[in-house]
C-alpha cells in the first residue's frame, strides 16, 4: 500500500517539503471517513516508543442518537475524532511553561518540548485546551506529539499519516493542504474551544 | 585561554547563572543588574523565550554595582566580598567613624571605591560589626559622574542597611551619607609593619617551598570535557546565596544586638513573606525554581509540607509569577526581624493521594484520578464533542 493517498498525492507533500521560508506543517483529519481503528495511535506509540499511559495521539469516540425511546426509530451513530497536538499558532502551553522548555519552530511551525529543560510541572497540560501534553511518569517530564519531527526532517511523513488504513489523515504545509483540499471541495475547520483562541493549525473535515 | 587578546577581553565579573532568577524562570522580569549597569552594552538580558538569562560581556567596567544589586548574589567581582570585608576589618578603629568614599569625593576616607554602589549591605555593616561607632558614605553629587546610572544602587543599599540597623536595635543614625565636594579621595593607609627586606622575601619563599613544594599542580581542562549538566537537573540543585550568607553572618555578630520588629514594604527591599492558599496542587515548581532554596517541601507518610525560610528569600518573586495556579501570595510588607530569627514557616500541609492515571502522588482528597489527568481527559472529550454540539 502506498504511503500517499490519492487525495493528497505525493507531489503535494513534496511541494510542502520544498516550500521555503517560515511555514506551518500540519495534519488534516477527515473525521467523516475515520473508522476508529486506532492504527494511528499504535503507529505513533511504536514510532515514538512511548510508555503505557503516554499517547501523543488519542482517538475520541462520540456516540450520538438514542435507541431507548420506543416511540421513535432508533437512530444511533458513532464518530471518531483523532486528537493529536494541534501545533497552535499561539500555543497556550508555550505561554504557560515557566522555564521556556516549549518552543514553536519558525521554520516549520512545529511546537516542541525540550526534554533537557522540562521540569515536569505539567503546567502545559493545565493550559492546553486540547489535552495534548502527556505526563511521562517514568522520566518525570512532559511529552507530546512532535509531528514526527525526526521523520519530517528527513522528508518523510509522520508515522500516523503513512499508517492510516482509511487514508483520512493527511500531512502537509497548511496553505498547501488547504489548496489541495479546496480542489476536493472539502472545507477545513480547526477546533477552537473556550475563551482563548490558540490558533490551532490541525484541520478537520466534518460531515 | 588561547591568546593575549582573549586575556584583554576577559570579563572582570563572574556570573553564576544557577543563582540568576532569569536563568531559572523565563517568567522572571528581574533586571536588577541591567538597571544599575553604567557601561553601555555590558549586560544583556535574554528575551524571555528560550534563553532568558542575564549575560555580562567584556564591556564591563568592574564598578561592582551589579554585584550589590543582584539580590541572589549571582555576580561576583574578582576581589570578592569577603576580601573587601577583610580589608574593612583591618582598617576599623573601634569607637570611631568609618568612612567609605567614592574616588570622586574630596577628603580622606578609610576605604575608597571607584563607586559606592560596589558596597553590599554586609560590607556597609561590617565596620559596625567590628566596633566602629558610625559609618559614613561620602560622595559628591552623582549626577555629574560617568557612573551615575549606578548611583541609585548605593542609596538603596544604604536605606536597607539603615533599616536593618534599626531592626537590630542600633538606630538608623549609625549609618549616614555625607555630600562632599568633587575632588581627589585619599585612602588612609594601614600603618606599615616592618619594611620589606630582601632577607624577608627570600625567607618567605623558602617557607612556602617547604610547605607546598610537593603539592600537585592544579589540573586544568578536565572539567571542561564533562558533558554540561542539563537544565532540568541543574535547577534541582540550589546553590548558597553568598551575598545573603555574608549578610546573615554580619547581622548575627553585630555588637549590642537587640532585635525589634520593623515592617517595611516588600517593593525595594530584597525580602518577602508569603502565604499559600488551599488550591495548591503540590507541583513544587516554586521550590524547584527558587534560586536560593528558600522554599522546601517534605513528603512524610501521606503528608505534603511546604516550608519557607524567610532569611534566605530575596524577594525575587519567581515563585509568585511562576505558579500557574496563582496560589502563592507575597505580602505587601515584611518584618526585618525575620533575618535575625531564621524561623522556618510551614506554608502548607496537606494530604497526598495517588492518581490511577499517571501514578503520581498529588494533593487533594483521594479521588481516583488527579485533577491534571481529569482536566486533560475532559478537555479532549469537550473538544471532540464540540463538532456535534454546534460549538464551532
Amino acid at each position: 500500500m502506498s504511503e500517499y493517498s490519492p487525495i493528497v498525492p505525493r507531489e503535494a507533500v513534496e511541494r510542502s517539503f520544498a516550500k521555503q521560508g517560515p511555514k506551518q506543517y500540519t495534519l488534516w483529519v477527515d473525521i467523516e471517513h475515520c473508522i476508529g481503528c486506532n492504527a494511528c495511535t499504535i503507529a505513533c506509540k511504536a514510532e515514538n516508543n512511548t510508555p503505557v499511559g503516554v499517547d501523543y495521539n488519542r482517538v475520541i469516540e462520540i456516540e450520538e442518537g438514542d435507541f431507548r425511546d420506543a416511540s421513535k426509530t432508533p437512530n444511533v451513530g458513532v464518530t471518531f475524532v483523532p486528537m493529536p497536538c494541534m501545533h497552535c499558532g499561539q500555543p497556550a502551553c508555550m505561554a504557560a511553561c515557566p522555564v521556556g522548555a516549549i518552543t514553536k519552530r519558525k521554520e516549520d511551525g512545529i511546537v516542541l518540548i525540550n526534554k533537557d529543560k522540562c521540569i515536569g510541572c505539567r503546567y502545559c497540560a493545565w493550559a492546553c485546551p486540547y489535552g495534548a501534553p502527556q505526563f511521562n511518569a517514568e522520566a518525570k517530564i512532559m511529552e507530546k506529539c512532535t509531528l514526527c519531527v525526526h521523520r519530517v526532517e528527513k522528508g518523510l511523513q509522520p508515522a500516523c499519516v503513512t499508517t492510516c488504513p482509511a487514508k483520512v489523515r493527511f500531512f502537509g504545509e497548511l496553505n498547501e493542504l488547504t489548496m489541495v483540499m479546496k480542489e476536493r471541495r472539502a472545507k477545513g475547520i480547526s477546533i477552537s474551544v473556550g475563551g482563548a483562541d490558540t490558533k490551532p493549525s490541525v484541520q478537520y473535515t466534518s460531515k | 585561554m588561547d591568546s593575549l587578546i582573549e586575556l584583554g577581553l576577559q570579563v572582570p565579573v563572574k556570573l553564576d547563572s544557577t543563582l540568576c532568577s532569569r536563568f531559572r524562570c523565563t517568567k522572571s522580569e528581574c533586571a536588577a543588574c541591567a538597571v544599575v549597569c553604567p557601561a553601555p552594552g555590558a549586560v544583556r538580558l535574554g528575551d524571555g523565550a528560550g534563553n532568558n538569562s542575564a549575560a555580562i560581556n567584556a564591556a564591563c567596567v568592574a564598578c561592582g554595582a551589579c554585584v550589590a544589586a543582584c539580590p541572589n548574589g549571582a555576580i561576583q567581582l574578582q576581589e570578592n566580598d569577603s576580601r573587601v570585608a577583610q580589608r574593612i576589618a583591618q582598617k576599623v578603629r573601634v569607637g570611631e567613624v568609618f568612612r567609605f568614599s567614592c574616588s570622586r569625593a574630596q577628603g580622606r576616607a578609610d576605604m575608597v571605591q571607584p563607586c559606592l554602589s560596589r558596597l553590599t549591605e554586609a560590607l556597609v555593616l561590617e565596620p559596625i560589626r567590628r566596633g566602629a561607632q558610625r559609618v559614613e558614605m561620602c560622595a559628591p553629587d552623582c549626577s555629574g559622574c560617568g557612573l551615575k546610572k549606578a548611583a541609585p544602587q548605593w542609596e538603596r543599599t544604604l536605606a536597607f542597611s539603615q533599616a536593618l540597623c534599626e531592626s537590630a536595635g542600633l538606630g538608623a543614625a549609625r549609618l549616614s551619607s555625607v555630600r562632599t565636594p568633587v575632588g581627589d579621595a585619599e585612602e588612609i593607609r594601614l600603618p606599615a609593619r616592618a619594611p620589606n627586606s630582601r632577607r624577608r622575601l627570600f625567607g618567605s619563599i623558602a617557607e612556602r617551598w617547604k610547605t607546598s613544594g610537593n603539592a600537585p599542580f592544579p589540573e586544568s581542562g578536565v572539567a571542561d570535557e564533562a558533558e554540561p549538566e542539563v537544565f532540568r537537573h541543574l535547577v534541582q540543585r540550589h546553590s548558597e546565596n553568598p551575598k545573603r550568607m555574608d549578610l546573615l553572618r554580619v547581622l548575627d555578630a553585630l555588637p549590642g544586638l537587640k532585635v525589634t520588629t520593623k515592617e517595611v514594604s516588600t517593593t525595594g527591599f530584597p525580602l518577602a513573606q508569603m502565604e499559600v492558599d488551599r488550591r495548591c496542587v503540590g507541583c513544587s515548581v516554586c521550590e524547584t525554581l527558587c534560586p536560593t532554596g528558600a522554599l522546601t517541601h517534605r513528603e512524610e507518610g501521606g503528608t505534603y509540607t511546604l516550608e519557607f525560610d524567610a532569611a534566605q528569600c530575596t524577594g525575587c518573586r519567581i515563585c509568585e509569577s511562576a505558579c500557574y495556579h496563582q496560589v502563592l501570595h507575597i505580602r505587601e510588607t515584611v518584618d526585618l526581624s525575620l533575618l535575625f530569627e531564621r524561623s522556618r514557616v510551614t506554608l502548607l500541609s496537606a494530604q497526598l493521594s495517588q492518581c490511577r492515571g499517571c501514578g503520581e502522588r498529588v494533593l487533594g482528597d483521594a479521588a481516583e484520578y488527579c485533577l491534571a489527568c481529569q482536566v486533560s481527559g475532559d478537555r479532549r472529550d469537550t473538544v471532540a464533542r464540540s463538532f456535534f454540539s454546534g460549538g464551532i
